[in-house]
């Protein structure tokens, strides 16, 4: 148990060496143009981790859940499906593409570290099949394979979402570090909902999902959030990739 | 009087499916109306440029009516070249109590060298209306498709901004099996503001433009996203109307406009498709002839 959280800390933390500093998602478009403000900041996540957030765990929960699959073909489908899902319901090229660097740079990463069997076989089998792996999968796909745990795994993942943003929010906005932690504090609770809401949305420990199914039952709004990523490239001056 | 919803209560089942041929290059599209039953309706397809075909859907109904249950199919089969639009913007109208909600359900299959174009006018979706709509379109090798959508907040003229219950939109496309879409939309204002930062911020009204011809190089898409973001940069007026570009998972293109109303979003969308058109298929676009 304190090894899975010993790893748990070490994945989920900025420093992990994938290059999440360099994206914002959009939110350098809203922060340029003065729709995102220190003083909606708080809002402006609260609805993103209902939005994005909830959809992005229901996506690593499914993942996990894959890793423990036994049949070997039925899992290299569900895991090439589910990342296919993700990718069309992103319809911002910048906030893709960025969600798929990080996924597969997360994923080698930690197959550097620890080459289990399943995760060099994700990314055979994604390559082989050129579809992109995505941050989200990737994170519950790992979780799994090294059975870290699936609501740890799934919280994990949300904290430090929310904490990739509030620190490219740090650059982008006068902000101090301060009234970030402060955000990030205040938020915890609702981190928690929002990964018991992902819960809810799927069967108890079942491992064999019909992907189709669940992609009915999604739900995410997020137009603002999406104009801005793809008017990204357009901006004068740009920090961030994405 | 019923306590409870009965979905099939008084209900109407419209049906519409409609089949565009083209049996060699040399020959204009033709339509068949396979299934047509009250309240939707087509009168004929009137010819135009370059062997297509324009034919407008009518709903006799003046608009959606709490508890309806429409079905659309259109096939466009190989080579067949069809646009489609409505006779006016769609009306959603309230929700009767004891009926189930309206439902629209769209499914539209484009063969090889097919080219589907669907440009409805607005949903307006009144005061508490419960629509839901599922769309699922089906494209094959080098088909394509020019499909927008515009939400309008409500009957603005009667003060009804955000004042439906429920709005549930489904689209899916798939390209040579692929799916390149998803849109997962359920609108409920009151008790998820709509005008927060994330989702519509002060701009009431949002529209998505997609074009998608399978098969079509990775590198043009880009190129044109390139040239049509450009266009987008020059129509947007922060304020006034926010519009964005960006190339899809594969296959396509999608355009984004935030408005604060619908005349300028379908300035921007006859000048988007437009431009596209000329790009991905060397040919005009033809608006349908109305008054936008």
């Amino acid at each position: 148990m304190s090894l899975a959280i010993l790893r748990l800390l070490q994945l989920a933390d900025s420093a992990f060496p994938i290059g999440a500093a360099a994206h914002s998602f959009g939110l350098e478009t809203l922060a340029a143009e003065g729709t995102l403000t220190p003083q909606s900041l708080h809002h402006f996540l609260e609805d993103f981790l209902w939005e994005t957030g909830r959809v992005e765990a229901i996506f690593g929960r499914l993942a996990y859940r894959g890793a423990l699959q036994n049949d070997q073909q039925a899992w290299v489908a569900q895991w090439l499906g589910l990342n296919t899902y993700i990718a069309a319901l992103k319809p911002a090229r910048e906030s893709r593409d960025a969600s798929a660097t990080l996924g597969r740079r997360f994923l080698q990463t930690v197959a550097q570290l620890e080459a289990t069997p399943r995760l060099c076989q994700a990314q055979a089998a994604a390559q082989q099949a050129a579809v992109d792996i995505h941050y989200c999968a990737a994170f519950g796909l790992v979780g799994g394979a090294l059975q870290l745990g699936e609501e740890a795994t799934i919280l994990a993942y949300l904290q430090q979402s929310l904490m990739g943003l509030v620190s490219a929010c740090l650059r982008l906005l006068p902000m101090g570090q301060g009234r970030a932690g402060e955000i990030l504090w205040g938020i915890k609770p609702l981190i928690d909902e929002v990964a018991t809401a992902s819960r809810a949305s799927l069967p108890v420990d079942e491992t064999t999902i019909d992907l189709t199914h669940y992609m009915n039952r999604l739900t995410t709004f997020t137009p603002m959030l999406d104009l801005a990523s793809m008017r990204h490239p357009t901006l004068p001056t740009r920090l961030f990739i994405s | 009087m019923p306590t409870q919803t009965d979905p099939t209560r008084n209900r109407t089942d419209g049906q519409l499916h409609l089949c565009f041929t083209r049996p060699d290059t040399a020959a204009s599209t033709r339509l068949q109306v396979q299934v047509q039953t009250p309240p939707m309706r087509v009168v004929r397809a009137f010819p135009i440029a370059d062997h297509a075909v324009l034919t407008h859907i009518h709903n006799v109904s003046g608009g959606v009516l709490g508890g309806d249950q429409l079905r659309l199919c259109v096939d466009v089969q190989q080579n067949a070249r069809a646009q489609l639009t409505s006779t006016g913007a769609t009306r959603l109208y309230r929700h009767r109590p004891g009926y189930g909600d309206a439902t629209q359900t769209n499914h539209f299959q484009v063969a090889p060298g097919g080219l589907l174009e669907y440009l409805p006018d607005p949903l307006i979706p009144y005061a508490q209306a419960r629509y839901r709509q599922i769309t699922q379109i089906e494209l094959a090798a080098d088909a394509g498709l020019m499909y927008w959508e515009i939400i309008t907040p409500g009957r603005e003229a009667h003060n009804e901004r955000f004042a439906y219950a429920e709005v549930q939109l489904t689209l899916d496309i798939v390209a040579a099996e692929r799916p390149i879409v998803l849109e997962r939309i359920h609108l409920t204002p009151a008790t998820q503001p709509l005008t927060a930062t994330a989702r519509l911020g002060i701009y009431p009204y949002f529209a998505t433009f997609y074009l998608c011809r399978v098969g079509w190089p990775p590198a043009q898409w880009l190129g044109l996203e390139k040239t049509l973001a450009a266009v987008a940069q020059e129509l947007t007026l922060p304020g006034e109307i926010l519009w964005g570009v960006s190339t899809l998972a594969a296959h396509g293109l999608s355009i984004r406009a935030l408005s604060i109303n619908s005349r300028t979003i379908m300035r921007g969308l006859l000048q988007f498709w437009q431009l596209a058109k000329q790009a991905i298929y060397g040919l005009d676009a033809i608006p349908p002839r109305k008054v936008y």
